[in-house]
């Protein structure tokens, strides 16, 4: 490492402590009114911290009248639905394009290449129609559908695991009579875990914080957690405090993530931000 | 017989995502440029009416404003860029509270649209935060009606991609930061070198392929913004963008239109895509 002098040593801190200011600054005030009640929210000013930091009252409120729950469970089922054939497909897709030379293997390629020019929201105007014209509209499987295609930057992340398993196994286990799906699903798709991973967590926080899709799809009964708080926070009614517990309650799975699978971020993100 | 099995394999694997790929990217993209040239109202059949939607597109004062409100977001997308290298490059070593800080400086990334959209609610209201603090400080003068005020509301809503978005180009950098191979830090201490030095002469020039696929991603980023405006105003005080007008047209049953605009949004970031290969393709 570079020798560091003592000045750049405390200009990284007073940069860094700075830049956490940045983003806690308005942080704050959104936790201090989750814990205010209405009457001290109207009479004090959105800096000054709650009188009872125990007073759960908005949280119980949010959850029992934003529906929270169900929005909730919700999310929960399109995630797991989703996720799983956003990764069984992904690794199938780069597993065929890896080990195998055929006719339109660079055209299969370059379709997938190409979605990057693609923009999501230059493409919903007709599908929006389709889903329309299959009464999909208001149901999960619109959006669960639109979640489960292949990504490039998911191929991506899935070459360059297969990149590291010796294709050497595969011919050992084909020579011993092994089928090849028996050999992708039973040899290989377990050793490709950790691609699998990144992805799961890359894309579970994507499609959990996702709100164009749901917005546009989801519109009564059935909602994701993203598309409640949004009607939760559009009508008026609700108070602010209220609100702002919900929003708390919306961040923690996030805060979850973050405390205990942080690294994958950093290196799912930069892999697949580097390939580009 | 194991070539048809080989075959056999490969197409199973491949049907149903290419499929879905061909359904939900290739057609839609596809029927947008033949939609738009109708005024199909979603049913019924198709009847051509040339290049009005465009014409609406580049004549309606409404729409061209939509457009230059991306400009917004495209400035503020400087000061992210500045912030975000700065800070890839103080936290690249090895200090106390290396993973706090990472952890921290990440979080905004983390959260989605309709948070961060209240938070900022909170933060730009008549009696929010910032006016509080201004109030504070003794700077009245600098108060605004932040979310009323047609003069102010687009760059005050913009900035807010400086605190959301940051965390994703700051990664980045970091990333290519760290690909940096060692051997170029130990000639540099070889040779004398001091940490300014090694930031000029390594890692700007290591991290430029990053820089620039980050301006990229912020070109075709501030053309596709639609979440801060839609959630927090619902475009209206002159914060409409061409995705929310999209989303209107086609609940209004303007496909013709809504069709368009999708093209425009789509062409813009194609060319600006195709751009980047371009030049990337001539620094190689």
């Amino acid at each position: 490492m570079i020798y560091e002098s003592t000045l750049y040593k405390v200009l990284r801190y007073v940069i860094l402590v700075l830049a956490c200011v940045f983003v806690l600054i308005p942080l704050i005030p959104l936790v201090f009114m989750a814990f205010k009640t209405g009457a001290e929210y109207s009479a004090t000013s959105v800096l000054t911290p709650p009188s009872n930091f125990f007073n759960f009252y908005n949280f119980s409120y949010a959850i029992r009248v934003g529906k929270l729950g169900k929005a909730f469970l919700n999310t929960a089922i399109i995630l797991v639905i989703s996720l799983f054939f956003q990764i069984v497909f992904t690794s199938m897709v780069a597993y065929v394009l890896h080990r195998f030379d055929f006719v339109g293997r660079k055209v299969v390629k370059t379709l997938f290449t190409l979605t990057m020019f693609i923009p999501v929201v230059a493409t919903q105007t007709l599908i929006f129609r389709m889903m329309y014209a299959a009464k999909l509209i208001n149901t999960m499987w619109s959006v669960v559908l639109l979640y489960s295609g292949v990504g490039i930057v998911g191929i991506y992340i899935m070459l360059n695991q297969l990149d590291t398993i010796s294709k050497e196994i595969d011919e050992a286990a084909w020579i011993d009579g092994a089928g090849f799906f028996y050999t992708f699903f039973r040899i290989i798709f377990p050793l490709m875990r950790p691609a699998c991973t990144t992805l799961l967590i890359i894309n579970g926080i994507g499609l959990y914080n996702d709100f164009y899709i749901p917005n546009l799809y989801l519109n009564s009964d059935v909602q994701t957690f993203t598309v409640a708080l949004y009607k939760f926070y559009g009508s008026m009614s609700t108070p602010f405090e209220i609100v702002s517990a919900a929003i708390i309650i919306g961040m923690i799975p996030i805060i979850i993530i973050f405390l205990f699978l942080q690294k994958y971020i950093y290196n799912g993100l930069a892999a697949g931000s580097v390939k580009m | 017989m194991k070539n048809g099995k080989r075959t056999l394999f490969i197409i199973a694997f491949l049907l149903i995502p290419v499929l879905h790929l061909l359904i939900f990217s290739y057609v839609p993209i596809i029927g947008n440029f033949v939609v738009s040239f109708t005024n199909w109202k979603g049913f019924g059949d198709l009847e051509f009416i040339g290049l009005r939607n465009y014409k609406k597109l580049f004549t309606n004062t409404e729409y061209i404003a939509m457009f230059k409100n991306c400009g917004w977001y495209l400035l503020a997308a400087i000061p992210q860029l500045v912030f975000a290298f700065l800070l890839a490059v103080v936290i690249n070593g090895k200090f106390r509270g290396l993973n706090v800080f990472k952890g921290i400086l990440i979080l905004p990334y983390l959260l989605n649209g309709v948070i961060v959209s209240t938070i900022f609610i909170i933060f730009f209201q008549n009696s929010g935060s910032l006016n509080t603090i201004l109030g504070m400080l003794h700077l009245d003068v600098f108060q605004h009606k932040w979310l009323q005020d047609l003069k102010i509301v687009n760059p005050a809503i913009a900035s807010i991609s400086i605190w959301r978005y940051y965390g994703m180009n700051f990664i980045m950098f970091f990333g290519a930061l760290q690909a940096i191979p060692p051997e170029l830090y130990e000639a540099a201490l070889l040779d004398g070198c001091t940490k300014w030095q090694e930031i000029r002469y390594i890692s700007i020039p290591f991290i430029r392929k990053v820089l620039f696929i980050n301006i990229i991603l912020s070109i075709s980023g501030s053309i596709q913004v639609f979440e801060i405006p839609y959630i927090m105003l619902n475009g209206s005080n002159g914060t409409l963008t061409p995705v929310i007008q999209i989303q209107q047209s086609m609940y209004d049953n303007r496909v013709g239109f809504a069709a368009a605009l999708s093209v425009l949004v789509f062409l813009i970031v194609m060319i600006v895509i195709t751009l980047q290969k371009i030049l990337v393709k001539e620094e190689d």
